[in-house]
């Protein structure tokens, strides 16, 4: 079972390319393939850290409000603060995971109803950054501060050499850290690691400041590449990022998951949604089956043993 | 010692029943101390006519946050059902003119998409706060792609009645959410899923055993809680003459922050239908209060995270918790 779960994923992804690429041939291109990796890479950011709050057993519902904030944050400082507001944009995010974790851990509030809440007050922190307008960035400003996101290096678009540095990070830190370690066994016996003497809240809190910090990433990428910021940026990237994760094989009960995965699980929603667009499928009807898809990848990968009653 | 402990918590849990009571009184005193007409039967009108359509969709919402369960459909339902509503009566996009009959058309739809969340809940065995918001995204979708992106006006003033309509002085609206309240009282005290809706939330494997069937009482809620939110939409679509899929946006947050700071308990078997009138009145004396301070509206839905930050945090059993995920 555990193998199939770990090979279902990529075999998924191998097979709607190849779909795809029987309906359009010019699909196989690697120019193509570039853009379609280049384009999934803001939701790749954004799912990276949700990633580890779902391998915990939690959930982030503020992801999307955070990447609008902090793209809401670049807009308005990059003008006056240049590279300074980049790192200023992401460390807003940092804050709002901050405080997703602290209500969430120290008022013990179930995360998706805390980080529900967070994700308000994240909002209305957005609308008061920008004004309630959406912000525009100025063309020569983007030339200046942000080519690291929107340019190229030998070739490759530079979003995915971000992402790729991203991949590593965070995969070494889940992989290969003490931390990683924590965070793969609170989601799989969250009792035992308490018995077993480590500060569980410590991990907890710092991983959702992880969560907030690259879903502040993703939005600096998404008001980069759009040439604007708003409050409303990323709302329609939530449910994109969770499937993301949970498609990958990430299971929504904790435990299982990697950053590997939930990269092909962005990609898989990626080519998916570019075949249905070749198909003529519309937008709107994009987002019903998607509603289905998490459903669906949800029900799959979730490890019913550990649950007992299903609220 | 033992009596001593349960009496404290007695005492405790009957001061948590009347504390949302005190707060709205309070409430309603601190903003009448900085307007005086606040207390006016025009504006106390006005207060009940915003409060009309949060306070059908928290009936259906309260029912299933006290079977321990989330609903994070709301926005979606409440979109595709006023958007039916919109294209059955007449209007600028279709030929139809079905009148008061589309009402209950939609209202049914809202019905099918929690039956949809209950079945899909129930039988995948999915949590529910991941299966609605699937199906609220989907219901988003599916009202933007009935529109293909585009917005409808009504023309039917007999529909637009039901909102803007007024009897004994009394806009509709209020009277139909009185209604809504009445029959989920009704629901809620005097009938067998009722009661089997508090059990189920206190102890689910006790509720189990004692013969109360689960599987069938959780889809009948999902789906009452959709007709719930169904009139919900059709109220909206006659409040503002139009049908689009944004028109529930911040429908959900209301909803929520309505339920708990009304003292209904997120984790299920504490509260009840009343304590969710109490909790929407609140919600709206304090978004009136601020308008009425000159607070940008746009902090309002921060005051809302916070609002259900402090009732979750006020509220929670945790001796029941166990580890909090």
């Amino acid at each position: 079972m555990e193998h199939i779960r770990t090979m279902l994923p990529p075999a998924v992804l191998v097979a709607m390319v190849l779909i795809v690429g029987l309906y359009d041939t010019t699909f196989f291109s690697l120019s193509n393939f570039e853009t379609v990796i280049s384009d999934t890479m803001s939701l790749f950011l954004m799912a990276t850290g949700l990633t580890l709050v779902i391998m915990m057993g939690g959930i982030d519902l503020s992801v999307q409000a955070v990447a609008s904030m902090a793209s809401c944050i670049l807009a308005v400082y990059l003008p006056e603060l240049g590279f300074l507001a980049i790192p200023l944009a992401v460390l807003g995010g940092t804050i709002a995971g901050l405080l997703s974790g602290f209500v969430s851990i120290a008022l013990r509030i179930p995360s998706f109803i805390a980080t529900l809440a967070a994700g308000g007050l994240v909002t209305s922190a957005a609308y008061w950054f920008s004004d309630t307008r959406s912000v525009d960035i100025a063309e020569d400003l983007t030339g200046r501060y942000l080519n690291w996101a929107v340019g190229t290096t030998l070739g490759i678009s530079n979003d995915i050499w971000v992402g790729a540095i991203f991949l590593i990070i965070l995969g070494v830190l889940l992989g290969a850290t003490p931390f990683g370690r924590y965070v793969r066994a609170i989601g799989a016996q969250e009792r035992a690691v308490i018995a077993s003497g480590i500060n569980v809240n410590r991990v907890k809190i710092a991983t959702f400041m992880l969560s907030g910090t690259m879903a502040a990433v993703a939005g600096v990428m998404m008001a980069a590449r759009l040439g604007s910021g708003s409050p409303t940026l990323a709302n329609e990237f939530l449910l994109p990022a969770i499937a993301a994760v949970i498609v990958g094989g990430t299971a929504i009960t904790g435990g299982v998951g990697s950053i590997w995965r939930t990269l092909v699980g962005a990609l898989i929603i990626q080519v998916v949604r570019i075949g249905m667009t070749f198909m003529g499928v519309s937008v709107f009807t994009q987002q019903i089956i998607f509603g289905f898809i998490l459903v669906a990848a949800v029900a799959v990968t979730m490890d019913r043993k550990k649950i007992l009653v299903i609220k | 010692m033992a009596l001593a402990v349960r009496t404290s918590k007695a005492g405790f849990a009957k001061w948590r029943a009347w504390a949302p009571l005190a707060v709205l009184a309070g409430l309603c005193i601190l903003v009448s101390l900085f307007n005086s007409n606040f207390l006016t039967v025009s504006n106390s009108l006005r207060l009940l006519n915003t409060a009309a359509i949060p306070l059908v969709l928290s009936m259906g919402a309260t029912f299933i946050i006290l079977m321990g369960s989330i609903d994070l459909s709301v926005e979606g339902v409440i979109a595709v059902t006023a958007v039916t509503v919109s294209l059955l009566v007449a209007n600028d996009l279709t030929g139809y003119d079905y009148g008061l009959w589309a009402v209950p058309v939609a209202i049914i739809a809202g019905g099918l998409l929690g039956l949809l969340n209950g079945v899909l809940h129930v039988r995948l065995k999915t949590p529910s706060f991941m299966t609605t918001l699937g199906v609220g995204f989907a219901g988003v979708g599916i009202a933007t792609a009935m529109l293909g992106g585009q917005t409808v006006r009504i023309s039917d003033q007999t529909f637009r009645a039901l909102s803007l309509g007024r009897v004994g002085g009394v806009p509709m609206a209020i009277w139909i959410a009185l209604s809504a309240v009445i029959v989920a009282y009704i629901i809620q005290e005097r009938t067998r899923i009722g009661r089997w809706v508090y059990a189920i939330g206190t102890d689910e494997t006790t509720a189990r055993q004692a013969g109360i069937p689960i599987e069938r009482t959780r889809i009948l809620i999902f789906s009452l809680a959709g007709l719930f939110y169904g009139l919900g939409g059709v109220l909206s679509a006659a409040q503002f003459g139009q049908g689009h899929a944004l028109i529930s946006q911040g429908r959900l947050f209301t909803t929520v922050t309505a339920v708990v700071v009304g003292g209904t308990s997120l984790s299920g078997g504490v509260g009840s239908v009343l304590n969710s009138v109490v909790g929407v009145l609140i919600v709206v004396v304090l978004a009136n209060g601020m308008v009425l301070m000159g607070v940008e509206p746009y902090i309002q839905q921060g005051v809302q995270g916070l609002l259900i930050i402090v009732a979750v945090a006020l509220s929670l059993d945790r001796s029941r918790l166990d580890v909090v995920k």
